[in-house]
């Protein structure tokens, strides 16, 4: 039964941000300085592929103001993965980058670093370093570098070929002689960006005992700290990340590693200065972007609208280095493409491919967007096809509320609410008047498109060898209040302000008695990034534990002065009362006065010794994972405008709906959902990174020629329905939310075009080029 | 041949910033952005694009928007900047500010001060603005969290706000 006497959880507070920002936010790590501190800059190669014969940095040494030049050879050569989710060390990944390597394998990665004593400086020194490159032919089609003969981007990896996992259940051949229909398909998505506002910074200062100190707009701090380790070869305790108390958006990007967070503090080992780097946005739009994806997907089904085989294979560009790629093609696999749906025999293949691309990284969602698009894309096509009803047919094809998790029979899907996401969203928008396929008259034609996502995650409990625990720490103030600290990195989703709730409500304290404490790296406990979707469920419990082993202190404490028994003591809003007996009352504040005050009460005949068994701060922490991990469901419905003159496509409505659990913070919510449909909007319809084909130069690297959408490019009303299945092991019912605002829209909006239009376009960005060109227009 | 430094002499203006005559020094070639930032320390300014392509820089400079990643900061002598840092009265919050906090017009909140003095400028010129004008007043203003949305509704609420203090005071 979902608790409904909650004092905070479900209240739509103002976040605790939301004052310090309109006023200029000086807390974002962009605004950080030191004084002393000295300015970094990068050069980088104009070439995708080559070697470094030489580097002169004679004439940049020279220059008045350069502090220090690094070049290969001034730094540890130790081989890393910038991925913060994994263990630095871990069996599972590939460590293939340099912090400054004698081999370039993408056009802009750094060659060398500048620390001067201003930014003008350090750019002039750049120009005055001479590279003499060995050119090395490059490729940049993933079908290319797997061919005979293509350049050898890592040595000894044959074809280029990173990974190759599949797997499958049951026989998909049989199956597919099973099926009364088979139907196939080729979905291909592009290369988008996160664009997270607020660029990449860091500061790092070094002591005079070597310990490191860095100031970071990253979205993990214990990663950060753990791999700045791992790559200048010291041991975790020389380096120490500070939390920012908020970052200017993230959306997945900055959980890894970039090139200057290590070079800050190699620079600033050097000179003993504080050194500060801060991307231009050409070198955020290069620094990691989502994986583009080719993936063909075939399904028998049966007339009665079941599946009898699905097989799927996936080409993944993974670019010049492995980052995610093994990585992400699994989650795509699993939680993307194929357990949300049931079918008797499944298959899959997978390949990960190098080429001489930009890095890859985790972008909201990690793999489900491209796959949510093929798949999505496919069910429309069969329901067309067939005459089946979209929203039946996916009933009668995912799990229900009580099944086991496809992922991992352990866990039940104990909370489960496809049936009234969809069933729900679909009333909302209309769905039983949709008129058919392509029946739109005019040269402005709409229509309206559905998708669903059945199985996602709310963190990594589960996956081998990903962080998933989280830690916290609760202190009660002698006014009553609470301190709450928690490596957790709100990005921008306001993720302070839920766990404050969290934390309020198992106190049993006002909201605005309760404030997110920042720290870092060496008095907080661990956490795992923020990712995954993983915050409120997950820091969330860890939150409530600590909450709950403060609150338990705070009542010994309280049964000793009230003098009664703890059992029968209960705190709501501030106040501690004996249950069944509310006269017999004491304000938290008073508890924890006495706990704090020296050895001696005060009574009314002067000075006594105190009687409390208890004395101290009241505290509580935690260090835990959760039991499972839960799976949100979700469905989308939008209508389109298509204009068939021009092929412009116009988003005019949205209903999201989407089991999370239990909101904590409607606004906060409909804020995710609502940020969501802006980048999948993008991803459907515009965003696509553009690089030239000789030299594989950034073509797309600034908000004119990298388009994204704008206020005006939005629908006037974005509408969410939120279902609250109470999920038993979330914290007071909550699972997650975040990443499954981005999952669905791409495919909702191409099943929205294919109603206006009658043609279906396998490919994202839909343009307005593919759409006049599938209308035999171009 | 030594190597030298190419950085020029530094230029030595007052600047009048949310009121106040400023005096400052600063390499002439510095945008007003940079200027406000770091030779000032008024850090609410922000930068997304230093190109003028994503409005986080937007002050207002004679009343009028202005990216002030694109303006010289010698150009601004003797006109009056307002910047996010100027908005409230101590305290007191502007509507503007209000609302966007109130609303989650601001989530990372990086586009925030930008979005602001955009909306700003809008109101002070157009008290009643209709949704679809303040969606192109602020088109120049790129979010990647919230969606515009409660952006938009943010100044919805403010322009009734401004307009309800307007008639008090008259
Ligand atoms: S920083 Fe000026 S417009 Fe982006
Ligand atoms: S609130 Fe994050 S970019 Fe606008």
């Amino acid at each position: 039964m979902l608790m409904t006497n909650l004092n905070v959880v479900g209240k739509r507070v103002l976040r605790q941000d939301a004052y310090e920002k309109v006023v200029g936010g000086k807390g974002f790590p962009v605004n950080f300085s030191l004084p002393g501190m000295l300015h970094g800059k990068m050069l980088r190669s104009p070439y995708p592929h080559a070697r470094i014969l030489r580097i002169d940095t004679s004439r940049a040494e020279q220059l008045p103001g350069v502090k220090a030049v690094m070049t290969p050879k001034d730094v540890p050569q130790i081989p890393f993965n910038p991925i913060f989710f994994m263990p630095a060390g871990s069996m599972g990944i590939h460590r293939d980058m340099l912090i400054l390597s004698d081999t370039v394998r993408f056009a802009g990665q750094p060659v060398a670093a500048v620390a001067a004593t201003t930014v003008a400086i350090a750019e002039q020194a750049l120009q005055l370093i001479d590279v003499e490159y060995e050119e090395l032919l490059a490729v940049f089609d993933p079908e290319e570098a797997m061919k005979e003969g293509a350049p050898e981007i890592h040595v000894g990896v044959k074809n280029n070929i990173r990974d190759t996992p599949s797997f499958s259940a049951g026989d998909v051949e049989a199956g597919f002689k099973d099926a009364d229909y088979i139907f196939e398909g080729t979905y291909e998505t592009q290369r988008v960006h996160t664009c997270y506002m607020e660029p990449r910074v860091c500061v790092s200062d070094t002591d005079s005992n070597g310990h490191i100190t860095i100031y970071s707009s990253i979205g993990h701090l214990f990663g950060l700290r753990e791999r700045m380790a791992y790559v200048l070869g010291l041991p975790v305790s020389k380096v120490t990340a500070v939390q920012a108390p908020y970052v200017g958006g993230s959306f997945g990007s900055k959980i890894d590693f970039a090139y200057i967070e290590a070079l800050s503090a190699l620079l600033s080992a050097k000179t003993r200065k504080p050194v500060r780097f801060e991307h231009t946005r050409y070198e955020d739009f290069i620094c990691n972007a989502r994986h583009p994806m080719k993936v063909h997907l075939k399904t028998g089904i049966k007339k009665d609208g079941t599946f009898t085989a699905r097989y799927a294979s996936t080409l993944c560009d993974t670019s010049a280095y492995s980052t995610h790629g093994p990585e992400v093609i699994l989650v795509h696999a699993y939680f993307g493409l194929m357990l949300g749906y049931r079918s008797p025999h499944m298959k899959w293949e997978g390949t990960v491919v190098f080429t001489n691309n930009m890095p890859g990284g985790a972008f909201r969602g990690y793999g489900a967007p491209q796959a949510a698009f093929a798949v999505e894309s496919q069910i429309d096509e069969i329901c067309d096809k067939l005459g089946f009803d979209p929203i039946e047919f996916r009933l009668k094809n995912t799990p229900r509320q009580g099944d086991p998790h496809p992922f991992n029979p352990e866990w039940k899907l104990n909370s489960y609410a496809l049936d009234e996401c969809l069933n729900k969203g679909a009333e909302r928008m209309g769905w039983s008047q949709r008129a058919k396929t392509g029946s739109a008259s005019g040269a402005k034609k709409r229509g309206i498109g559905m998708a669903a996502h059945p199985l996602w995650v709310s963190g990594c409990v589960g996956f081998p060898d990903i962080y998933e625990h989280s830690g916290a720490i609760i202190r009660l103030n002698v006014d009553g209040t609470a301190y709450l600290s928690s490596a957790t990195m709100d990005i921008g989703s306001g993720q302070n302000t839920t766990l404050c709730q969290i934390a309020a409500e198992e106190l049993g304290l006002a909201f605005d008695s309760v404030r997110m404490a920042p720290g870092n790296t060496d008095n907080l406990p661990f956490d795992a990034p923020t990712h995954a979707s993983r915050v409120t469920y997950s820091s969330g419990n860890a939150v409530k534990v600590a909450a709950a082993d403060a609150k338990k202190n705070l009542l010994e404490v309280a049964a000793t002065v009230m003098e009664a028994n703890v059992a029968d003591l209960e705190v709501r809003d501030g106040m501690i009362t004996v249950k069944g007996s509310p006269a017999q009352a004491m304000s938290v504040a008073d508890v924890v006065k006495r706990a704090e005050s020296p050895f001696m009460v005060i009574g009314a005949q002067g000075p006594a010794p105190t009687t409390l068994k208890e004395k101290g701060t009241i505290m509580g922490i935690s260090s835990v994972a959760p039991p499972a991990n839960a799976s949100p469901a979700v469905a989308e419905f939008v209508e389109v405008e298509v204009d068939t003159e021009t092929g412009q496509v116009k988003v005019l409505r949205a209903v999201y709906a989407h089991d999370l659990g239990r909101v904590v913070n409607p606004a906060a919510a409909e804020g995710q959902v609502e940020g969501g449909l802006q980048q999948g909007i993008g991803f459907a319809l515009m965003e696509k990174m553009l690089f030239d084909p000789e030299t594989g130069a950034c073509l797309t690297s600034d908000f004119l020629d990298y388009k994204m959408p704008t206020a005006v490019e939005m629908p006037s009303k974005i509408e969410c329905i939120f279902i609250e299945s109470n999920e038993p092991t979330g914290p007071f019912g909550a699972k997650s939310l975040a990443e499954a605002c981005l999952i669905v829209p791409a495919p909702a909006i191409a099943n929205a075009i294919y109603n206006a239009i009658g043609v279906r376009i396998r490919s994202l960005p839909i343009t307005p080029e593919k759409i006049l060109a599938a209308l035999g227009k171009l | 041949m030594g190597i030298t430094a190419t950085v020029p002499g530094k230029v030595h203006i007052t600047l009048k910033v949310n009121g106040e005559e400023m005096e400052v020094s600063f390499a002439p070639y510095k945008t007003l952005l940079e200027v406000l930032r770091e030779d000032l320390g008024l850090t609410g300014t922000k930068h997304g694009c230093e190109l003028g392509e994503c409005g986080a820089c937007a002050v207002l400079v004679d009343g009028a928007p202005l990216l002030s990643c694109l303006t010289l900061a010698i150009e601004c002598e003797g006109r009056a900047i307002e910047t996010i840092e100027g908005l409230a009265n101590g305290p007191e919050l502007h509507p503007l500010q209000e609302a966007f906090a109130d609303l989650g017009g601001s989530q990372c909140g990086y586009c925030t001060p930008g979005a602001i003095m955009t909306a700003k400028a809008l109101l002070d010129n157009e008290p009643e603005p209709s949704s679809q004008r303040i969606k192109e007043a602020m088109a120049g203003n790129l979010c990647r969290c919230t969606g515009y949305q409660q952006i938009v509704e943010s100044v919805e609420k403010a322009a009734g706000c401004c307009r309800h203090a307007e008639r008090v005071k008259a």
